[in-house]
């Protein structure tokens, strides 16, 4: 079994590296593939937060502008390299996504997801209202790629970062969850109150969730300003946040292939439908309602779910034969 | 010698006095009951003593640390923990998860697999370990608990009604198992009922609304006019 999983994941691994070699040729697809492996990244962080520990943080697309936008401001007017700016950007995210989420913490479910809205409202007003850094409504063009040795990471260099980034992304989160630490998270979400008192610090495994699902979120949101070279308040809204938490609702919380199918199949639909901006979120509107509906597992879940139902038949079978025996 | 000790503790809901001055304490090895009637502040005095409510006024002390203040995960640690009226497991994780996590705390210096198979075996729970606990009967969900608190290796086991919702051959058995977990920790038993008080404690304490009005003996307890009048009724006696 737990070979299964791991030879799953290094096929995964395998055709995440090649596939930008495959796109190559065609920059239209390398580069919905591109924004499919940033929203992979954002989508195994949001799994961190939504699946394992069971908060739902729509803050995060308002963390990830946070890391953008410092990123930029550290390249553009500081002059740093992108690859300093962009770990100091995250950490500084994740240190106001900790900051942020600390009074949240006590809050749970619905009551947690409505404060985090609240946060992500005032991020969105925080970067229309401070043009000094973010250049308000008008957005910031023209981000440049990140530097790389001499020259620019542009083309399919680039687009091997972003899957190399992804990838990993996803590797630390396969690893995390089998940690005492991942343990931790879960028994919080199943039951936080008898997690604290069989000994599980509840507030400060919530802390160093919201610190790690943070720097996801920055790390995003930094190449996301150097891949796309505009970022904007719109950017980094509420709406990107429910896109990425229907990416791992979709796909099915709480396990690893889930944000990967979800984001597969649904990261690179805007793209696609472009020419249909009207039914592109009339299409998400509705694949909200039918995951939250029927399929409150997601694709994978649901394919959990029915393997069990399968074994179940099976056992049940033999032990009918047992008994006729 | 002293194991826990309360002094002094109040505790009101928005001007309903939930515990007024209560005072008690519980030696090493022992088993203290509390009884008293619904809504007469015995879950309030767990949920103080257990740290996840905060006393108005009072005092509480446990193997000698001041525990005034401590969350339920600090208390844990030391060695004192507690089970829940409404039975309370991780319902959606198997057994073996549920006792994972339990092991958490105490990691490295917990349990050995040769102690954890003796607890297995002597609350008879090896046959559902890869069952979701939600799926168990109430009687092996309450084994759960037991076993989940049994590896943080307690000195001091709060229970807040253990029998509540078992069927009749079941209560007889849980008892049985409480009074072999004597032998493991001390105990601390919430239950209304004084049938299973009387077998299990060795004093107990009586609460009637948010007073206590009595502490002894189960035997001297029954003898106690007050609680005979108030609260057990006279076919007791």
């Amino acid at each position: 079994m737990k070979l299964h999983s791991k030879t799953i994941l290094g096929l995964f691994v395998l055709m995440a590296l090649m596939l930008p070699l495959a796109a190559s040729g065609n920059k239209f697809f390398a580069f919905v593939l591109g924004m499919t492996f940033i929203s992979l990244l954002w989508a195994t962080g949001m799994n961190l937060m939504y699946g394992y520990v069971g908060l739902m943080p729509l803050m995060f697309a308002g963390v990830a502008g946070v890391a953008g936008y410092a990123m930029v401001h550290f390249t553009r007017t500081l002059g740093w390299s992108f690859w300093l700016a962009m770990p100091v950007a995250s950490l500084l995210a994740a240190a106001v996504g900790v900051a942020l989420g600390l009074p949240s913490l006590r809050l749970k479910g619905f009551y947690f997801t409505l404060c985090s809205l609240v946060i992500q409202t005032v991020l969105t007003l925080a970067f229309i209202f401070f043009p000094t850094y973010t250049n308000g409504d008008t957005g910031i063009n023209q981000v440049a790629p990140p530097d790389w040795f001499g020259g620019e990471l542009t083309g399919l260099g680039m687009d091997m970062m972003l899957a190399v980034v992804a990838v990993a992304g996803v590797l630390f989160c396969a690893w995390l969850v089998k940690t005492p630490l991942g343990q931790r998270f879960v028994a919080i979400r199943e039951d936080d109150v008898l997690a604290e008192g069989l000994g599980i610090q509840v507030v400060r495994c919530k802390i160093i969730a919201f610190f790690i699902v943070s720097l996801y979120a920055g790390i995003g949101g930094c190449f996301y300003a150097a891949y796309v070279g505009f970022i904007s308040p719109r950017a980094y809204d509420v709406l990107v946040s429910m896109n990425i938490w229907l990416f791992v609702a979709f796909g099915g919380r709480a396990t690893i292939a889930g944000p990967i199918i979800g984001t597969a199949i649904l990261a690179p639909i805007p793209f696609l439908l472009q020419d249909l901006q009207a039914f592109k979120d009339i299409l998400s509107g509705v694949l909200i309602i039918v995951v939250t509906l029927m399929m409150p597992g997601g694709i994978y879940g649901a394919y959990v779910a029915w393997r069990s139902r399968q074994a179940h038949v099976a056992s049940d079978g033999d032990k009918v034969q047992e008994q006729r025996v | 010698m002293k194991l826990l000790d309360v002094n002094g503790l109040s505790k009101s809901f928005g001007g309903v006095a939930a515990l007024r001055q209560v005072e008690g304490h519980s030696v090493v090895g022992e088993t203290l009951g509390m009884i008293g009637p619904n809504g007469s502040g015995k879950t309030t005095f767990v949920n103080i003593v257990s740290g996840h409510v905060r006393p108005d006024m009072g005092s509480l002390t446990f193997d000698g640390i001041d525990i005034a203040g401590k969350n339920p995960h600090q208390l844990a640690a030391i060695g004192l923990c507690r089970t829940y009226q409404a039975v309370r497991v991780f319902s959606s994780l198997s057994t073996q998860q549920n006792i994972d996590n339990a092991r958490l705390l105490l990691s490295h210096r917990g349990l050995d697999q040769a102690e954890l198979s003796e607890l297995l075996d002597w609350l008879k729970l090896d046959h559902v370990l890869g069952k979701s606990a939600g799926s168990l009967t109430l009687f092996e969900q309450r084994r759960l608990e037991l076993l989940m608190r049994l590896v943080l290796k307690p000195k001091l086991i709060m229970l807040d009604e253990p029998v509540g919702g078992l069927a009749v051959t079941e209560v007889i058995e849980m008892i049985q198992l409480l009074k072999q977990l004597k032998a493991r920790c001390s105990i601390f038993v919430i239950e209304h009922t004084m049938r299973v008080i009387k077998e299990l404690a060795d004093r107990v304490m009586v609460l009637i609304a948010g007073e206590k009005v009595a502490d002894g003996p189960p035997l001297d307890i029954l003898k106690n006019k007050r609680v005979v009048d108030e609260y057990l009724g006279a076919q007791h006696a």
